[in-house]
């Protein structure tokens, strides 16, 4: 895509934000399986298997270290 | 904290009617004060109140051959076999309608190549010989977050994890405040690790103590696009200091022989994530998580992950995961290393490598009584590879009590 495609796609996103969406109309947005980190225990042990058999730990909000001496 | 708002649905729809059915008898009257939601729904309790409790057990069941491991030929590579039970519990709790806390302790109980038993005698184990022992790690993990209104949540987490040679203390702060009526929740949060563990060499032979710091920020981005449609975007820095391998790692050397692994004493860490939410018309979500990653170390990594997951009933979904990853490795790695080199790793998490990880799973919620709203089951499966010769079968279980 080129930068004029991803300037267009961005723009298209920012002026979709503008736009408040009403309590009455987030039932969907409410159901569990629209969680963008999925159920918290489910996404620490997913974590902690990508961060201790791959390079790519921290970062995001979640720390390398503190535990196993192995990242 | 990166949570979508949601609405409390069954106390806002109550006050709703409340407010619908007071205002329609009263339309013949004057205009009455609409009455203050403590007359509505009660004074919230200040008392400590349990809102869940969930618990899961996890089961890595992993073969694979890695350079650095000696379980092998002494030009390896060596096994990398082991086994790992992780349970986790979570409890949940109010105190008010201003402190939400969370308390979270997971366990590890590892059955594999460990510093557990060495530098005993008749000395030197596991980490020239065979995976046998057993080693048991654990952590407590409390999180206060403190609403200080409508639209801003202030959270302070602490912890300990204590494991055999092993010591690490956290800490962290975190922010979040919401915009557009809760359309847009902006986050960020600042978190410090100190771990503190024996240093052994390749012989598993102690020498004293080693140490390091792990220091992270991270920023990040809720915005929901549409009623269907959510997205996160969040940036975190990382800084490390001090020791950052385990010490008993091996490297093969070309004189034929194996030597320490040799790292650098900083690694400076970037991750760019992307995460996206959308629901489906038939009554389904698909969730999607792009993650970028660059370090000082030359490692760069790219993450793709899909999730795709239908309901079918009420209470009852099902999901279908697939990730795909791939690293570029450090810029010192090698399996077979100069003995001159001041740096050089064989590890094998740090070497170029894809990996794919498939899975499923089952999710149940059944509603029970008003004191126990529901019940939470949730069974998984999935089989991670990687082309480094590593393999992982994992299992999934979790229950979970809402109130």
């Amino acid at each position: 895509m080129s930068s004029r495609g991803c300037a267009l796609v961005l723009l298209a996103a920012s002026a979709t934000g503008c736009a408040t969406i009403p309590q009455n109309r987030r039932a969907h947005l409410a159901d569990p399986m629209m969680g963008v980190t999925g159920e918290p225990l489910d996404a620490a042990r997913r974590q902690k298997l990508y961060d201790t058999r791959e390079g790519a730990a921290g970062g995001d909000g979640a720390a390398a270290g503190g535990g196993c001496g192995c990242q | 904290m990166k949570r979508v708002l949601r609405p409390y649905a069954p106390a806002t729809a109550s006050a709703w009617l409340l407010v619908v059915a007071s205002a329609t008898a009263a339309s013949a009257d004057p205009p009455q004060p609409l009455p203050a939601d403590e007359a509505i729904l009660g004074r919230p309790s200040d008392a400590f109140h349990v809102e869940s409790v969930t618990t899961r057990i996890t089961s890595f069941d992993q073969n694979g051959h890695g350079y650095q491991s000696q379980s092998g030929p002494v030009l390896g590579p060596g096994s990398e076999r082991t086994n790992v039970l992780e349970p986790q519990l979570e409890i949940l709790a109010s105190q008010g309608d201003r402190l939400k806390h969370r308390f979270w302790v997971p366990v590890d109980v590892v059955s594999a190549a460990s510093p557990d038993a060495i530098d005993r005698t008749p000395a030197s184990a596991d980490v020239v010989s065979s995976a046998s022992r057993r080693n048991i790690a654990g952590q407590i993990d409390w999180a206060a977050t403190y609403v200080a209104d409508a639209v801003t949540g202030v959270t302070m987490n602490s912890g300990v994890h204590l494991e055999e040679p092993f010591r690490s203390w956290h800490a962290g702060l975190g922010a979040t405040r919401s915009f557009a009526d809760g359309d847009t929740v902006v986050s960020g949060d600042v978190s410090s690790f100190f771990d503190w563990f024996d240093r052994f060499d390749i012989t598993g032979h102690r020498h004293g103590r080693a140490d390091r710091s792990t220091d992270t920020a991270s920023l990040g981005i809720t915005q929901i696009l549409t009623a269907t449609t959510v997205v996160n975007v969040n940036y975190g820095l990382t800084l490390q200091r001090g020791e950052l391998g385990n010490t008993w790692n091996s490297v093969p050397l070309t004189t034929m022989e194996r030597g320490p692994e040799l790292l650098p004493d900083e690694r400076l860490r970037h991750a760019l994530v992307f995460r996206a939410s959308q629901f489906l018309p038939w009554d389904g979500a698909l969730r999607l998580y792009y993650r970028f990653y660059a370090d000082d170390w030359g490692l760069v990594g790219h993450a793709a992950e899909g999730e795709l997951m239908q309901r079918l009933s009420p209470h009852v979904y099902i999901g279908a995961l697939y990730r795909f990853y791939t690293q570029t490795g450090v810029d010192f790695f090698a399996t077979l290393a100069n003995p001159n080199a001041a740096l050089r790793t064989a590890d094998s998490d740090l070497a170029p490598l894809d990996s794919h990880t498939v899975g499923g799973k089952v999710v149940v919620d059944l509603p029970v009584s008003p004191s126990l709203r529901a019940i939470h089951i949730e069974v998984g499966y999935e089989r991670y590879f990687r082309t480094n010769d590593l393999q992982m079968n994992i299992m999934t279980c979790e229950t979970g009590y809402r109130f």
